[in-house]
């Protein structure tokens, strides 16, 4: 049957109240520069960080970043924070992305953060002694396993064309069995490729980044141990920041989210309590 | 025929075969031959392009050709590409052949960033609008398990986001700043995790039966149809 | 005799086109005033230039696309348009700088020596002739000889996984779901009736309980070769419950997802194009 047009104008005014009342909900907390109060870090952010925390300076880590510019709202803000964490803490971050569409928005990220650690180290940081970006090889899951065995022979050269044979930032890695911590920011199956390819494989710590939309389905792995940590979506990059008492996008990313958050639930309060009215009072049928 | 069928799914038994037991091989020579498929599967992904370049522009050419309704928006496909493209062989005027350098912006790299960076991310986003238009039209209680699933929904919702510590402290104080939140972790540690706990296995399970059909060719969806 | 179906409205009225037309027109304006206000590129060169042209540029995409949720329009179905192009040829530049070039131009055609050559072509003979007859996929006719590409992939592929997929997903879990419930009843040796043996006995003995009963009525609930009898089916419910609280979860985090990618972009709109920060 077909919708009456009165139904339908009905319909589409109150779809375009709802999109006006959530962009006020995002645009107006970030316009006005509002900032959550003080806010814990949830677990899984805690065991990660602290794992992070724990590396001793020159521990080379390997952050995978796999995710593209559609994701990159929640997943770049947690990568800026590690990768601050890592010069911060004197690693020697390892960076290297298994999405093509996402080698740009990595080499930024990297680029971004070693510009940013000028001032804590007093000097400009060097690729290929201070982080190293690989890029991205193709190979899917044959690339980890061959990163297993042989990392530089996964990786001849990295992103800028330089041989990864007597790199420094590289010296005494020999596979993925010698690094103590692996990362991975992804959006999609990667996070789990990694512990069935990587981790599970060859036995590192691994932990990881993903957007809110994965973050349930990984509670297996961290409750099993195959995962140390999870930042999960931006709340997990606004827990990363307070933990490095720096605060940037995550942070202030978090009002909007809270309003925004009151909002829907708000709606769909308001939107079932008149169903359940009107079904009380026989008006709505089944 | 049997070079048309036989063959390849032969060709599927034996790649399988080797792909498992190579894994239990400890000899460098597996290794190596490891590494020989990976750079196998690389060049062979590399011609892959082709396939998915050629689907893409045929359908967009075929619009034009056709003079179909809106084939005025497919030449800027085109056009996409092709600035994309020649930006990326030009490389600043240094030719196809120049590796990219730290602190150097290339022209691909601005296309990237101010082309495709802001309209994948855009059309991504434009989904927060639909949820909360879609989830007010349609999210009705009309039995326990829904009541069950927008209740949890409501508790991960408030629980994740810091506004929810204020409140707690608001109502309880100091020591009530956690409460939302830890209400909203005890319910992702226990009966999330159960869920999906048994939805990776089963699915797990049905996967790894799935792989062992196609290596006995007993599934043969992905040869597509025809002979 | 079924009823006659109401007839579908008139198309909008072309005072209204007229009054959209205008909106639009000022619209355009006041961004392009804002940027150029906020930019000021003509007092810019080199890098800083192409930044900011690029700014503007990435800010006016984003407002077009928004346009969509007032409704389809051409402007946005050229930002779209453009979008599947532009990404369609910087995946083409990707693939070749990442995996033709490398492992096909370079080795072949840029060989130093003969030697180099000879072992180029000895490795990379077979690869190049699979990967040709890989695009025979596109002809109807020849879509067959594809199969010899991609046949052992899959293969390869099944073969790979299956022993990694049976630890990590399979094996690995089994252990997590009954290894804390092992740990817990084993602190069950403390005394009884203290908050001790609540704290480190009942409450992870209760924990871990409720998550392997969980995970058993849930695997239950998809075991579809026998029919469920009464005991069957309330585990079945049970199964259900738990999987209902568990897509709650996942939809409270889907909405935090997707607002969190709407808060990135008008992040971009504040902080990057008005610079408001």
């Amino acid at each position: 049957m077909a919708i009456p047009p009165s139904e339908l104008r009905r319909l589409a005014i109150t779809r375009h109240v709802i999109y006006v009342l959530v962009a006020a909900a995002v645009v107006v907390p970030l316009a006005l520069g509002l900032t959550p109060g003080k806010f814990e870090a949830t677990p899984y952010s805690h065991k990660l960080f602290d794992k992070v925390n724990s590396l001793p300076p020159g521990t080379r880590v390997l952050l995978s970043f796999d995710f593209d510019p559609g994701t990159e709202a929640e997943l770049l803000p947690m990568g800026a924070a590690l990768l601050r964490h890592c010069f911060r803490n004197r690693l020697v971050p390892l960076v290297m992305t298994n999405i093509p569409s996402g080698v740009d928005l990595a080499r930024k990220i990297v680029k971004e953060a070693a510009d940013r650690s000028e001032p804590d180290w007093g000097r400009k940081q060097t690729s290929g002694v201070d982080y190293v970006f690989l890029g991205y090889r193709p190979g899917d899951v044959n690339l980890l396993l061959n990163m297993g065995e042989n990392l530089k022979g996964a990786f001849q050269n990295d992103y800028y064309g330089k041989p990864t044979e007597d790199m420094p930032a590289l010296k005494d890695i020999r596979s993925l069995k010698d690094l103590p911590l692996v990362i991975d920011l992804a959006a999609s199956a990667w996070v789990e490729l990694w512990i069935v390819y990587g981790a599970d494989r060859f036995n590192f710590a691994y932990g990881a980044g993903v957007t809110a939309v994965m973050g349930p389905d990984m509670y297996p792995f961290l409750q099993s141990g195959q995962m140390v940590g999870m930042l999960n979506g931006l709340r997990g990059a606004a827990d990363y920041e307070v933990l490095l008492e720096k605060l940037d996008r995550g942070t202030f990313g978090m009002m909007s989210q809270s309003v925004a958050h009151v909002l829907v639930i708000v709606l769909v309060l308001a939107a079932n309590a008149r169903f359940v009215y009107r079904r009380l009072t026989g008006r709505e049928k089944d | 025929m049997w070079y048309k069928r036989t063959i390849p799914l032969a060709l599927v038994f034996v790649a399988g075969l080797l792909g498992f037991v190579h894994e239990y091989i400890p000899h460098p020579l597996s290794g190596e031959f490891r590494e020989e498929v990976t750079t196998s599967i690389r060049i062979i992904g590399g011609f892959g392009l082709f396939i998915g370049a050629y689907s893409l522009l045929h359908m967009h050419f075929s619009r034009i050709r056709r003079r179909q309704s809106g084939w005025g928006y497919s030449v800027f496909v085109f056009l996409g590409a092709a600035v994309m493209i020649f930006l990326g062989l030009w490389n600043e005027g240094d030719g196809p052949l120049v590796d990219p350098q730290p602190d150097v912006m290339t022209s691909l790299q601005w296309g990237y960033y101010y082309v495709l960076v802001p309209c994948q991310a855009t059309i991504f986003s434009i989904l927060a609008f639909f949820m909360a238009s879609a989830a007010f039209r349609t999210f009705r209680v009309r039995n326990l398990s829904a009541a069950l699933l927008l209740g949890a929904a409501i508790i991960v919702m408030f629980g994740r986001v810091p506004i929810s510590e204020e409140f707690g402290r608001l109502l309880f104080g100091e020591g009530g700043s956690q409460l939302f939140p830890k209400a909203s972790q005890v319910l992702m540690d226990y009966p999330n995790l159960a869920a999906k706990r048994g939805i990776l296995l089963g699915v797990s399970l049905g996967a790894i039966a799935q792989s062992l059909r196609i290596l006995f060719g007993i599934e043969r969806s992905y040869m597509g149809g025809g002979d | 005799m079924p009823e006659p179906q109401p007839q579908p409205t008139p198309e909008t009225p072309s005072a209204r086109r007229s009054i959209e037309l205008g909106v639009l027109s000022v619209l355009l304006i006041v961004f392009f005033f804002v940027s150029f206000l906020r930019h000021n590129p003509f007092s810019l060169s080199g890098e800083a230039l192409s930044r900011s042209i690029g700014t503007i540029l990435g800010a006016g995409l984003t407002l077009v696309i928004y346009s969509f949720l007032y409704r389809d329009n051409p402007l946005f179905k050229v930002a779209e348009n453009l979008y599947v192009g532009v990404t369609l040829g910087y995946g083409a530049i990707m693939t070749w700088r990442m995996a033709l070039r490398e492992e096909v131009y370079r080795p072949l055609l840029l060989a130093p020596t003969s030697e180099a050559l000879g072992q180029a072509l000895l490795h990379r003979t077979v690869p190049i002739l699979l990967g040709v007859l890989l695009v025979m996929r596109i002809s109807r006719k020849r879509s067959w000889l594809s199969r010899y590409a991609y046949c052992p992939l899959v293969g390869w592929g099944a073969g790979v996984g299956i022993s990694l997929s049976v630890h990590t997903y399979v094996l690995q879990q089994l252990h997590a779901a009954i290894a804390p419930l092992q740990q817990a009843v084993q602190n069950g040796s403390l005394d009884p009736l203290t908050w001790g043996w609540f704290a480190n006995a009942f409450f992870p003995v209760a924990g871990s309980l409720a998550v392997l009963i969980g995970t058993v009525a849930v695997l239950f609930y998809f075991f579809f070769s026998v029919e469920h009898g009464p005991v069957g089916r309330g585990v079945s419910k049970v199964g259900i419950w738990f999987l209902m609280v568990s897509f709650g979860a996942s939809f409270g985090n889907t909405v935090m997802a997707r607002l969190s990618l709407l808060i990135g972009r008008v992040q971009f709109l504040l902080d990057d194009w008005l610079k408001l920060k």
